[in-house]
């Protein structure tokens, strides 16, 4: 089990102009006030290269990211990059050059990825421009945020009692 | 008779949606095909009806790595077109903004894009197992550059700050003096990054390239200048379509460019070095001697040292911008729209970004044009490809997909850029 009582970063990426691109920062939304002090929340809108300095010095990262090709939409998934990589047939979209597993990838080759990662993913369904939330996603939002915030506390709880 | 065929379906390490076929008969290289299958994306057509105050935010979205460059090409004409010129500390703001995406573009493509290819890595990741301090100071310089985007435009992606006549808002001198610190450690590090890059083992090619680049009085014009070329064009920017013409190919998306008098032509930062190597300050002049550039570079392999240069000289020019910076008075100059035809024309990190329009009298845009560097290269990228094929056609398939990918890498293509169509006709029965 993983655990951290340090500093948490609680990072949502996402472009919500672009359909269910939109949940990270949905997420961010409804996460807003309800996290302890030492859990920074971040909103992103994808070019890794412009984020993943700001990893450095956090002792655990929490992603959450829209990502295609899952064939449930609004299902979320909780992968901790401690125990297994970001699944290979789930694409986690960016319109610039590096997306959220190659920016993990870099971070972590050049040591400024914080030691537990955990990612959250959204499956969504469409992803065009200047479009909305699918109903599927939107619902999903609430969950995902109530999900993010168990996992910060039990992070904290972690490292307490490690 | 041997034919073969060499694709590379999906280009990495480019922005934006393209291909390459090669055909090779013989040995000998008849076809290069740089394909752009991106959609093309109608921008000239949904700006018609919109306001001159809504254009720089629109076209900021074509590109979210050169948005400064539609902006300021896109204001600039608007300015054209209504008889107003931006300048003192405005304008000065305005290439202090250009700067910052200057050394982000830049610094992202020299080391996390290109010096995988002289390396011999997949990408920038397994590259910093070995390298991991290049990259570093890749993703600080890329951050010295946005540092300036989010204080000038509002945030670093797509600003949101520039209109026409100026800025909605302008800094005050302390808040743009706390940039110095990180801008005089990126230019130490793009120094650095010069010295570096020349090192690279550079495939020998020299290629006879007519440059078409800005020209400016006292400046390394990035702003505004006139249109030259090594050739005999020096001409007005709203000379433009007089001298170039668009045509349409059926393997690209985009439109290729080309002189109407000769064919292709190349604009970036080897056009630009060429053109305006007297234009650059004595250090930087000293430091491409440093990297072993003359005056002027025609293999496009070293483009990425010349990339290095610029992103050096942007440091510089940003330090030199911020330290003579006095607040203005107003953040932007007074418009009164009127009826009229506009042009705008800067250079943005792949080359010139070359912009017309037409306003009604309210200052709604009547028609657009917007011509990418990507585009314009495009030709010149094909010849390149023919040019690095052909000593090598009979090599195996990697080793000439290999050269042939750095070969378009040497560009920088910005290929979601370059995909702007004029007109889509639907025919239906």
């Amino acid at each position: 089990m993983t655990g951290s009582g340090g500093r948490i970063l609680v990072l949502c990426i996402g472009n919500p102009d672009r359909g269910d691109d939109g949940a990270g920062p949905a997420v961010a939304k409804a996460l807003a006030g309800a996290l302890p002090p030492n859990a920074a929340l971040m909103v992103r809108s994808g070019d890794m290269l412009a984020m993943i300095e700001d990893w450095e010095g956090f002792d655990a990262l929490v992603c959450i990211d829209a990502a295609a090709g899952g064939s449930e939409p609004g299902r979320i998934h909780r992968i901790d990059l401690a125990e297994e990589e970001l699944p290979r047939d789930m694409a986690f979209l960016s319109s610039h050059a590096f997306g959220l597993g190659e920016g993990i990838a870099l971070a972590r080759t050049l040591g400024l990825a914080p030691p537990v990662i955990i990612v959250y993913a959204i499956e969504g369904q469409s992803f065009d421009g200047a479009t909305q939330m699918t109903a599927p996603v939107a619902a999903a939002v609430a969950p995902a945020a109530a999900r993010i915030i168990a996992e910060v506390a039990r992070l904290q709880e972690a490292e307490h009692h490690a | 008779m041997t034919t073969k065929t060499i694709k590379v379906e999906y280009l990495a390490r480019v922005e934006g949606e393209g291909a390459l076929d090669l055909h090779i008969e013989g040995g000998q290289v008849t076809s290069a095909n740089l394909r752009i299958f991106e959609p093309p994306r109608f921008y000239e057509a949904f700006l018609q009806g919109r306001s001159h105050v809504e254009l720089p935010d629109i076209v900021a979205r074509i590109c979210g790595i050169c948005p400064v460059a539609y902006q300021m090409s896109s204001v600039q004409a608007v300015e054209n077109a209504f008889g107003v010129k931006v300048e003192g500390q405005l304008r000065a703001l305005r290439r202090l903004l250009y700067c910052g995406e200057w050394i982000e573009s830049h610094a992202l493509h020299v080391v996390m894009l290109h010096a995988p290819d002289f390396l011999g890595y997949p990408d920038a990741i397994r590259m910093a197992e070995k390298h991991g301090d290049v990259v570093r100071k890749g993703l600080a310089l890329k951050k010295a550059g946005n540092a300036i985007l989010r204080l000038l435009g509002g945030r670093e992606i797509h600003p949101v700050n520039v209109r026409p006549g100026g800025f909605y808002k302008v800094p005050t001198k302390a808040e743009l003096v706390p940039l110095t610190e990180e801008l005089k450690a990126a230019r130490d590090m793009a120094v650095d990054l010069v010295r570096w890059v020349a090192t690279f083992d550079f495939p020998d090619l020299e290629r006879d390239y007519e440059f078409v680049a800005m020209r400016h009085p006292d400046e390394y014009a990035i702003t505004e200048g006139r249109l030259i070329s090594n050739r005999d064009i020096d001409i007005d920017i709203s000379d433009y379509e007089n001298e170039f013409e668009e045509r349409h190919v059926a393997h690209s998306t985009a439109l290729h460019s080309l002189v109407k008098r000769r064919g292709a032509y190349l604009v970036g930062p080897l056009a630009r070095y060429a053109l305006n190597h007297d234009r650059l300050p004595a250090s930087i002049q000293s430091l491409a001697g440093e990297a072993g550039l003359g005056p002027v570079c025609r293999n496009p392999f070293r483009s990425i040292v010349v990339r290095a240069l610029e992103t050096a000289y942007a440091c510089e020019e940003a330090l030199r911008l911020i330290a003579g910076y006095e607040m203005p008075e107003a953040a932007a100059v007074p418009l009164e729209p009127r009826e009229g035809e506009g042009f705008g024309c800067t250079e943005a990190p792949r080359g010139i970004c070359w912009h017309r329009y037409e306003f009604a009298a309210d200052g709604t845009i009547r028609m657009a044009r917007i011509v990418p560097p990507t585009s314009q290269n495009q030709p010149c990228i094909e010849e390149d490809l023919a040019a690095v094929a052909a000593p090598i056609a009979n090599e195996p398939d990697d080793v000439i997909r290999h050269l042939c990918e750095q070969s378009i890498r040497n560009y920088d293509p910005c290929i979601s850029c370059s995909t702007h169509f004029l007109k889509l006709s639907v025919h239906r029965s």
